[in-house]
């Protein structure tokens, strides 16, 4: 996979309030976003991740370091609306990211903008609201819409720009479990069959450990990254950090502990066949 | 003693026009004093709705809301105290902060409750420390502060009215694991000093598990199950159906249960380890 997003030893400071000194909520952070890649980013609030996400798309630009998206830099003006069509950024709060009265005329917006033929632009709606399962909602006011399918629909407003990556920020925080899933399941499947690049910031872990790939942010730092199971194996090091590991991983690191040799599991499935492996035979009758 | 009853409760939005839709259907039920409730319920499921008939904001369509036996609505004029009496903290209560200093916004509440200037301090110094905010927050504007700091400071001003039951919606949501943990340790610490009785809505079937004596799971307007927390979160399969989740660590002993090993059900670590340590020492493979 070749590398779509790149972060170099990039800082950031938010405009002071007047009398005070800039404080940096990134400090010398590097990482890479690999195309065609699902990646979850985590952290306490007030870590830096979201200002991560919004130095992605160019909505804020570093104050040391660089980023670059597909080789673009993120400070070159002249580039600035390419990389915001190919990174689209999805946020918390679903009711203040749509914008129109009708689902169909919400998702047409970021197209319109774009300059795109009215034909195209009908053929890119129809199959966003597609992707999303959402289409037969198109005529729809959005205000009447559940959480999770407002956030679809801000999903299917980005892909209609026809996008590489998309970074979501917290997309579900504000969903019920079945709205949750309906997200997470639009998200996997853009990334599987559109191959689209997927950032993914959460503070639910059983979403984690979904990614190909996990990035733990702390006070401005990248403090570990690797496959779910690499980072979710450091069970201290998270809980140092007061940093939540999914219950099914917790429980198997518990009894581990307790001189147990169990395997680090990171679902239900997983934790419920380390632990039958070490059960008594189930007695018959 | 039942402190909050619900008789034959029905609600319904924009009755007589083409968009009636009834959110809460003949609903009933009885909360004793002192008791922590769990509310579940997928959106639209009519939670929120149920909750704001239970302080008066919203007039129930036909059937009762009781507070101590007596009719919320036997006096319209006097509701007002019933909204002194059950505490609302609505989701994202952050947004409804406004006044330039943090006391003076946790202050607002019971500077309309005709208590003297002094009474009125007491209390708001009270509810700030409950939730875990020290004294040099007090001075301070409520827009300095971070997300999960201006939220206990919204949390703190309904508090500082010292309901007898409090209401939250989604206290938990947008805060990270470690806001959520901090934040839920002050409500159980709160609600087992005063007394008092809690209703907490939430989606995190980990935060019910860790909190409620009993959980109401709202369906389709209906109070689908009302029920001990683990009465009711033995009955994954049927929550799921509702589009709602138990604990993972329920689900894992749930799973186990079902291929046939002896194990109860588990809401908290603790409990679930407590299950499978017999079990696994008589597997006898520890190192």
């Amino acid at each position: 996979m070749s590398e779509f997003i790149s972060a170099q030893d990039v800082s950031f400071a938010y405009d002071p309030e007047e009398g005070q000194a800039p404080r940096n909520v990134l400090e010398g952070v590097s990482m890479r976003i690999r195309r065609g890649e699902f990646v979850a980013l985590l952290g306490h609030n007030g870590c830096g991740k979201s200002t991560m996400a919004k130095l992605f798309n160019a909505m804020l630009l570093p104050t040391g370091g660089k980023v670059f998206v597909d080789g673009m830099d993120t400070v070159d003006e002249a580039v600035l609306y390419e990389i915001r069509r190919r990174v689209g950024l999805v946020l918390q709060n679903p009711d203040n990211q749509l914008v129109a009265s009708v689902v169909e005329e919400d998702v047409a917006f970021g197209p319109e903008n774009l300059g795109v033929p009215p034909e195209e632009i009908r053929r890119r709606v129809d199959e966003a609201l597609k992707a999303v399962e959402m289409y037969d909602f198109r005529l729809n006011a959005p205000y009447k819409l559940s959480g999770g399918q407002k956030q679809r629909v801000a999903i299917a407003g980005i892909i209609a720009m026809q996008p590489d990556c998309i970074v979501l920020d917290e997309p579900t925080a504000m969903l019920d479990p079945r709205g949750r899933s309906e997200v997470l399941r639009t998200i996997h499947r853009l990334n599987r069959e559109q191959g689209i690049t997927i950032v993914l910031i959460t503070h639910y872990m059983d979403e984690a450990v979904q990614a190909d790939r996990v990035i733990v942010m702390d006070d401005g730092n990248v403090l570990t990254e690797g496959t779910p199971r690499e980072v979710f194996s450091q069970v201290e090091l998270l809980k140092k950090h007061q940093l939540d590991v999914p219950q099914a991983t917790e429980l198997t690191y518990r009894l581990r502990g307790m001189g147990f040799p169990m395997p680090c599991t990171l679902n239900e499935e997983e934790c419920v066949e380390a632990l039958a492996a070490y059960l008594p035979p189930v007695q018959a009758g | 003693m039942a402190v909050i009853e619900c008789k034959n409760l029905t609600y319904v939005y924009g009755e007589g026009t083409p968009f009636c839709r009834k959110a809460v259907d003949n609903v009933n039920l009885s909360i004793e004093k002192g008791e922590f409730i769990g509310v579940i319920g997928h959106t639209g499921s009519g939670k929120s709705t149920l909750i704001q008939t239970l302080n008066g904001l919203l007039r129930p369509t036909s059937g009762q809301v009781l507070l101590d036996g007596k009719d919320i609505w036997a006096e319209p004029k006097k509701i007002r105290q019933v909204r002194f009496r059950v505490g609302m903290v609505f989701q994202y209560p952050e947004h409804q902060l406004f006044e330039e200093t943090v006391l003076k916004d946790i202050s607002f509440g019971p500077s309309n409750m005709g208590l003297s200037p002094q009474e009125v301090e007491d209390r708001a110094r009270r509810a700030a420390a409950f939730v875990g905010l020290s004294e040099d927050f007090l001075t301070k504007s409520p827009f300095e502060l971070s997300g999960g700091e201006k939220r206990r400071v919204a949390i703190a001003g309904v508090i500082a009215m010292d309901p007898d039951v409090l209401v939250l919606d989604e206290p938990t949501a947008g805060l990270d694991p470690r806001g959520r943990d901090v934040l839920l340790t002050q409500i159980t610490s709160y609600h087992k000093t005063r007394g008092n009785t809690v209703l907490l809505v939430s989606h995190s079937m980990e935060d019910i598990a860790r909190t409620a004596d009993r959980i109401l799971v709202m369906n389709d307007s209906h109070a689908a199950m009302f029920a001990p927390t683990r009465e009711v979160f033995a009955r994954g399969a049927e929550l799921e159906r509702m589009g709602l989740r138990v604990p993972q660590i329920t689900k894992i002993l749930s799973m186990l249960r079902e291929r046939g090993w002896p194990v109860g059900t588990a809401l908290t670590m603790e409990e679930a380890v407590r299950e499978l340590l017999p079990l696994l020492e008589k597997g006898g493979v520890r190192a």
